[in-house]
């Protein structure tokens, strides 16, 4: 009980804020919070992308997640998050993979990743070269590390969890593969679900 | 009668002359043939064993990046680039304001050739603004400048090269060497009658010998077979293999050979071979970008390479220059203005470091270790490997230098006898597991002992974050604000003595949220929580992080008494810093033939083997060791915006000083002690820590940001009671809890679950 009054207060709050921007501002009461630094920023809640923890069984949430909601703005391609020389090595990269190259490909991938190391398209990709290489482990891996950088950005997760889901199956790890495949159909269905009619 | 007499007697003499004479002949020819063979083998053959060379990582240039022009002049100085307004040749560039155009070296790297372009960087506050090609209309996005050799690995007997063709090399370096060393190199047969005569003539008229009248072909040979014992016997082979070999090649490949095999120079037990390697070695560039005094200089030495060493007789080094030049000139080599220039130039050697390719020990040493799982050591010393590394020089630079002059000032402010401390560091990226610089003792030239790889020195408070990591695992059992006792323990051990931890400053504090008990490194509620949990779990955690040693899982562990080599440390930390995903350390890229193919990639592998949401609360409460407790002094040094993660770690009394901590982009580990394992007085605060923040500044560090999992919800907590606060707390302090297992009750000091017209009655009236 008290957890949702307290939700309700700090929606209440950001509400006023947002409408009484002002007001708020000189109301004199405004709440100064003591901590050493700036509190975590919330962000519209994205499914968590659970990773199976070393080869444990693997057990991953089924269903939707209560209060899923795929943001609309989400970057749908690296462009619209990467530097012009990032944007740049990942074209390279790119082309290297199509025509058959994947260690050429990953080699320009790694140079894009020490400019943005946090750049989860770029590690989406670098998990297909992987998966081109079938090297499924490292496939599986490097897409749980994009997944983990990804803002619960649905359309790199999707991609993700569609090389992950190819890496098992490849592996032979069936159920896992069945796992990731249902990850992947929910998040499409949450796609689908969104796109105008 | 007497004729027919002495008939048979000199049929008989004639006989046996003819007899000896051919078995004489034939002798010689089956001596002449194995010299041939010996020749030909040596010639043709493996011809050289080159050396591995090892390359740092290049520097790329692209628009955004944070790069100063002072930055990026000192690194194109460091690659031996020279200012030229002409921009004349590969190698050169020329600042002007808020510009800099570079005339960049061409490079084979791994994934293909970067042909030489001229470039036009330009600069806007400290930020590469942007990169255009001066030369073409188009302008690439992204420009790699040659990585700078840092060593290479060669074998036992110490020969080192860099392997050269004659078309790479400048004109006047073979006409040059022709003229001063061989004047008739193209018209005789290997060996020269009159050059030798010539020299036998002026060696009498001194009476002794000033002369040698050997060709180039002939000291070749006594290059290829390491003597310079001047008996009759070598000189009547080296002057029969001079012929043979002129017989099986040309003079061009003679002269090629001989350009690779002459000894330039000797640098410890490494012996500097070829005009490749030397113009490395004396003048930090490739031979293609020598100039004709630098030219002159290098077939100067070819005389006697200690005798003219320029680095410790630069006077006798300049007159032999200067002849040299004469000699040049008088040839027609060069013409007079290009002469007089030539004379007015200095010796221009670069004095700077002393055996030039050999500036990173501890950090060849380490791609050395790596490389010796894949390859054989004959691999490694013969066949001339290109090795990309992952060594960035500016991060190098800044860790040599901090270490280098902070140790001194903490001998000083101890008051401890000057040279006894040690230290070592290591620097690696945040993500994908790049060793970016590594230092293994403060005298960072020296090839020995690599405190960084070997010295597995107890880690103290470092190992703290692993012990609440396994608490914080235990979401029903710990939280960030959970509250811990500071009591003292006593524990009786396997050997039956009695342990009883103390805090560092041996107080009590009373109980303790978690979080703060790590922040300001509490042994005894530590203590307390791996006993709850566990050692073998906490030893696990070690594992999962990257430990790999073969500690016990005993109490002591709590409080860091396992030994862990710097680098260990770096790995483990890495881990905290990526979020839980593992990236084992490399040192290493990619790996080509000498001819360009590759041959080894050494891709980025990560895995995740800690779970993100403990790791995030870890690296929550590595925050506020910084922020506000025993890594505050970070702080002094640091800006005040920077955002870092670390921890400090003291040994029992003061024998090792730690630190060990992030930001975004990198992950730095420092130790300070003496390696008699003596006490030092300093803490890790007051050791390692100050050589860790000068460090982080200097790497322009950007601040650590952590994506918060999807696992983990932050609210406000009480600090006092660890229960849920609202803005009538005092002392409440955000703190991400594992999603669904944040404190429900509300603390004394909150109003609790208000009415919501109450509250808005409050925030408006």
């Amino acid at each position: 009980m008290n957890k949702k009054t307290f939700n309700l207060r700090s929606a209440a709050i950001a509400a006023l804020c947002a409408v009484v921007l002002a007001g708020c501002a000189t109301s004199g009461k405004r709440r100064v919070w003591s901590e050493p630094e700036p509190a975590v920023s919330s962000r519209p809640t994205p499914a968590p992308s659970p990773r199976p923890l070393e080869q444990g069984p693997i057990v991953e949430r089924r269903g939707p997640q209560p209060g899923v909601q795929p943001a609309p703005d989400f970057p749908r391609n690296a462009e619209e998050v990467s530097g012009s020389a990032v944007t740049s090595l990942m074209r390279q990269a790119r082309s290297a993979l199509s025509a058959g190259q994947p260690a050429q490909a990953a080699s320009s991938l790694e140079r894009a990743l020490r400019i943005e190391p946090r750049n989860y398209f770029v590690w989406s990709m670098l998990a297909k070269t992987y998966l081109a290489q079938n090297n499924y482990a490292q496939a599986d891996s490097v897409a749980g590390k994009s997944n983990a950088l990804a803002h619960g950005n649905v359309y790199v997760e999707l991609e993700n969890w569609r090389t992950i889901g190819a890496a098992r199956q490849a592996q032979g790890d069936a159920a896992g593969a069945e796992a990731a495949r249902e990850r992947a159909q929910m998040l499409e269905q949450s796609l689908a679900e969104r796109a105008p009619q | 009668m007497p004729r027919h007499r002495r008939f048979p007697f000199r049929t008989l003499l004639l006989s046996a002359l003819i007899l000896v004479l051919s078995v004489g002949l034939i002798a010689f020819s089956v001596y002449l043939l194995g010299l041939d063979r010996e020749i030909r083998g040596r010639f043709a053959g493996v011809r050289w064993a080159l050396p591995a060379q090892v390359y740092a990582s290049p520097l790329e240039l692209y628009a955004g990046l944070n790069l100063r022009e002072t930055d990026l002049v000192h690194e194109l100085g460091r690659l031996g680039y020279r200012e030229d307004p002409h921009l004349s040749g590969t190698g050169t560039y020329q600042p002007t304001r808020g510009r800099i155009d570079i005339h960049v070296r061409p490079f084979q790297f791994w994934d293909g050739v970067q042909a030489e372009q001229t470039l036009a960087v330009s600069f806007d506050g400290g930020v590469i603004a942007a990169i255009q090609r001066v030369d073409r209309a188009e302008s690439p996005e992204i420009v790699r400048l040659d990585p700078m050799l840092i060593g290479s690995i060669y074998p036992s007997h110490g020969e080192d090269r860099v392997l050269l063709r004659l078309s790479e090399v400048p004109a006047l370096l073979p006409a040059g060497l022709v003229a001063v060393e061989d004047r008739h190199f193209r018209s005789h047969m290997g060996v020269s009658l009159r050059a030798i005569l010539r020299a036998s003539l002026a060696n009498l008229r001194a009476g002794h010998v000033v002369q040698g009248g050997s060709t180039i072909t002939q000291q070749l040979i006594k290059n290829f077979f390491l003597t310079s014992r001047q008996t009759w016997r070598r000189k009547a082979d080296e002057a029969l293999m001079a012929l043979l070999l002129e017989r099986h090649y040309s003079k061009d490949e003679i002269l090629e050979a001989y350009l690779n095999e002459v000894h330039l120079g000797q640098d410890g037990n490494r012996a500097v071979h070829g005009f490749g390697l030397g113009a490395q070695f004396y003048f930090n560039k490739p031979v293609a970008e020598l100039q004709p005094h630098e030219i002159a200089l290098m077939v100067g030495l070819v005389k006697g390479t200690s005798f003219y060493n320029p680095r410790r007789h630069p006077d006798r080094v300049k007159e032999r220059r200067d002849l040299v030049l004469a000699v040049f000139r008088d040839e027609g080599l060069i013409d007079e203005p290009t002469y007089q220039q030539a004379l007015a130039a200095p010796l221009g050697v670069d004095a700077g470091r002393i055996g030039g390719a050999e500036r990173y020990p501890g950090f060849v040493d380490l791609v050395k270790r790596q490389l010796r799982g894949q390859y054989h050591d004959e691999d490694l010393t013969d066949e001339g490997l290109r090795i990309f590394t992952t060594l960035n020089p500016r991060a190098q630079e800044a860790l040599e230098r901090n270490i280098v002059e902070t140790l001194p000032e903490l001998e000083k402010t101890r008051k401890l006898k000057p040279g006894t401390l040690e230290g070592a560091g290591v620097v690696t990226s945040a993500e994908g597991g790049e060793v970016l610089a590594l230092v293994g003792g403060r005298d960072v030239r020296y090839a020995g002992y690599n405190r960084a790889l070997d010295a597995q020195r107890p880690i103290g408070s470092l190992v703290k974050p692993f012990v609440y990591l396994t608490a914080l695992e235990r979401p029903g059992e710990f939280g960030l604000s959970t509250i811990l006792p500071d009591e003292p323990i006593e524990l009786r051990m396997p050997h039956g003595q009695l342990w009883s931890p103390n805090n560092y400053d041996k107080e009590l504090h009373g109980p303790q949220p978690l979080f703060r008990a790590l922040a300001q490194s509490l042994n005894l509620p530590t203590v307390h929580i791996g006993l709850q949990v566990g050692a073998e779990h906490v030893l696990r955690t070690l594992r999962r992080a990257g430990y790999d040693g073969d500690a016990q899982p005993l109490p002591s562990m709590f409080l860091g008494a396992v030994g862990i080599a710097p680098l260990k440390v770096a790995q483990m930390y890495a881990t905290l810093a990526a979020g839980g995903f593992q990236a084992p350390l490399s040192a290493i890229r990619e790996v080509q033939t000498k001819d360009g193919e590759p041959l080894t990639r050494f891709p980025i592998q990560v895995k995740q083997t800690l779970p993100d949401g403990p790791v995030y609360l870890v690296d929550w409460a590595l925050r506020q060791v910084v922020a506000q407790g025993t890594g505050r002094g970070v702080y002094s040094t640091l800006p005040p915006d920077v955002v870092v993660a670390g921890k400090t770690g003291t040994t029992d009394d003061y024998r090792d000083s730690w630190f060990a901590g992030f930001s975004a982009d990198h992950v730095a580990v420092v130790w300070v002690g003496r390696d008699d394992n003596q006490p030092t007085g300093l803490s890790g605060s007051s050791g390692a820590l100050p050589i860790w923040a000068r460090v982080m500044r200097d790497l322009n560090v950007q601040s650590f940001d952590p994506i918060e999992p999807g696992s983990v919800e932050t609210v406000l907590v009480d600090i006092q009671s660890g229960l849920r606060a609202d803005e009538n707390c005092v002392d409440a302090v955000s703190v991400p809890y594992l999603r669904g297992w944040a404190p429900a009750d509300w603390a004394p000091c909150a109003n609790g679950p208000v009415n919501p017209l109450e509250w808005l009655r409050n925030i408006f009236g």
